[in-house]
C-alpha cells in the first residue's frame, strides 16, 4: 500500500477499527505515524487540560454538603406533612365560605316573621279555602239584593 | 428477567456492588470529580455543572437499591450523568426565549506536557491554540457525539463502557466517536 491513511482512516484507527491494510500501511510509514502522534499528543493535552481546568473550577465551588440521609431519608415524615397538607387544603375552601356568608339581621328576621304571622291571623279563612269563599260571598242573596238596589 | 445466581462465584460481582454502594459517602468522594468534570466539560456552565452533579448522587441514592452489578459503579453513575446532562440540553433548548447573560466558561490550557520543562514556549502556544480548538470544536458537536467524545477523550473510558453509559450499541458509539474525531480534526486542520 503506497497510498497514505486518509483522514477518515486515522479516525477510523483512533476509534479501534482497523483494517489490516492500514496497519500494515502504519507500520511502513514514518509520516502516518507522525500524524497520528500527533493527533494523539493533541486529545492527550486536551485530557489534561480539561481535567485540571475542571479541578480549578471545583475548587472555586467548593464540595457541597452531602444532605441525602438527612433529607431523603424521612419517608414517614414526607408522607406526614403531605397528608397534613392535602387536610389543609380541603378544610380552607370550607373555612373560607363559611366566613364569607352574609350574617342576617335579626331584628329585620323578627319583622318579616311577625308580618307572616299577622298575615295569617288576619285571615277569614285558611289560604287554601279563599277560592271557595269568594264564590259563596257572590251567590249569597245578600249579594243580590246589593246589585238591585243599585238598579 | 433477573439473572438466577446459582452459586457463589456468580454472586460476588453483586455482593461487591452491593457492599461498595453501602459506603455511599466514599461513593461520593470517589465519584463525585469525575460526574462534575463530566457535567462541567458538557454544559460549560459551572452551576449548571454543580447542580446536575448533586442531581445524578442524589438520583443515584434513591435507585441504588436497584443496582445489580452488572456494570461497574463508575459507569452506572456515569449514565444517570448522561442522561442528566442531556435532559438539560434539551430543557436549555426549549427555554430558547430566556436569554442568559452568563457566557459559556473558557478553558484554561494547562497540564500534561505544559508543566513539563521541556516543552519550549514556542511550543507551548501551539499546543495551548490545538487544546482550544479542541475545546471549541467538542462544543459545537451534537449531544450525543460530544457525550461519547468526552467520555473516551477526557473520561478515558473504553467503548463498552462508553455503550454500558450511554446505553447505545457499541457500534453506534463507534459511528458517534468517529464522526466526533472528523469534526475535530476538521477543525484542527483549519488552523494549520
Amino acid at each position: 500500500m503506497t497510498r497514505h491513511l486518509s483522514a477518515a482512516e486515522i479516525s477510523e484507527w483512533m476509534v479501534g477499527t482497523r483494517s489490516r491494510q492500514s496497519e500494515d500501511h502504519f507500520h511502513e510509514c514514518a509520516e502516518c505515524r507522525g500524524e497520528l502522534s500527533r493527533l494523539q499528543d493533541t486529545l492527550s493535552d486536551f485530557r489534561a487540560s480539561v481535567r485540571e481546568w475542571t479541578h480549578e473550577q471545583s475548587a472555586a465551588a467548593p464540595f457541597p454538603v452531602w444532605r441525602v440521609r438527612r433529607g431523603y431519608g424521612l419517608p414517614r415524615l414526607r408522607w406526614a406533612l403531605i397528608a397534613a397538607a392535602t387536610v389543609l387544603l380541603a378544610v380552607i375552601p370550607v373555612y373560607r365560605a363559611n366566613r364569607h356568608q352574609p350574617k342576617l339581621d335579626s331584628s329585620l328576621d323578627d319583622a318579616v316573621l311577625l308580618e307572616q304571622i299577622d298575615e295569617g291571623v288576619s285571615r277569614s279563612v285558611p289560604a287554601p279555602m279563599e277560592p271557595l269563599a269568594t264564590l259563596v260571598s257572590e251567590d249569597s242573596p245578600a249579594a243580590g239584593n246589593r246589585t238591585q238596589q243599585k238598579k | 428477567m433477573e439473572p438466577v445466581a446459582a452459586s457463589g462465584f456468580l454472586t460476588a460481582g453483586f455482593d461487591n456492588a452491593a457492599t461498595e454502594l453501602d459506603d455511599f459517602d466514599s461513593v461520593v468522594r470517589l465519584h463525585w470529580p469525575v460526574v462534575f468534570r463530566f457535567a462541567l466539560a458538557s454544559v460549560r456552565d459551572r452551576d449548571a455543572a454543580q447542580t446536575l452533579t448533586q442531581d445524578c448522587f442524589v438520583h443515584a441514592w434513591k435507585a441504588r437499591a436497584g443496582f445489580r452489578g452488572s456494570s461497574s459503579v463508575k459507569t452506572w453513575i456515569m449514565r444517570i450523568a448522561v442522561n442528566l446532562v442531556r435532559d438539560h440540553a434539551r430543557n436549555r433548548r426549549l427555554r430558547f426565549w430566556r436569554r442568559t447573560t452568563r457566557e459559556a466558561l473558557d478553558i484554561s490550557v494547562a497540564g500534561g506536557r505544559l508543566h513539563d520543562g521541556t516543552v519550549s514556549a514556542e511550543q507551548r502556544v501551539l499546543i495551548g491554540e490545538k487544546v482550544r480548538e479542541v475545546w471549541a470544536a467538542s462544543g459545537s458537536l451534537p449531544e450525543r457525539q460530544r457525550t461519547v467524545f468526552l467520555l473516551r477523550f477526557v473520561e478515558d473510558m473504553d467503548l463498552l463502557d462508553i455503550a454500558a453509559a450511554t446505553g447505545l450499541r457499541e457500534g453506534t458509539v463507534k459511528i458517534h466517536l468517529f464522526r466526533a474525531l472528523q469534526s475535530v480534526r476538521e477543525r484542527l486542520g483549519a488552523t494549520k
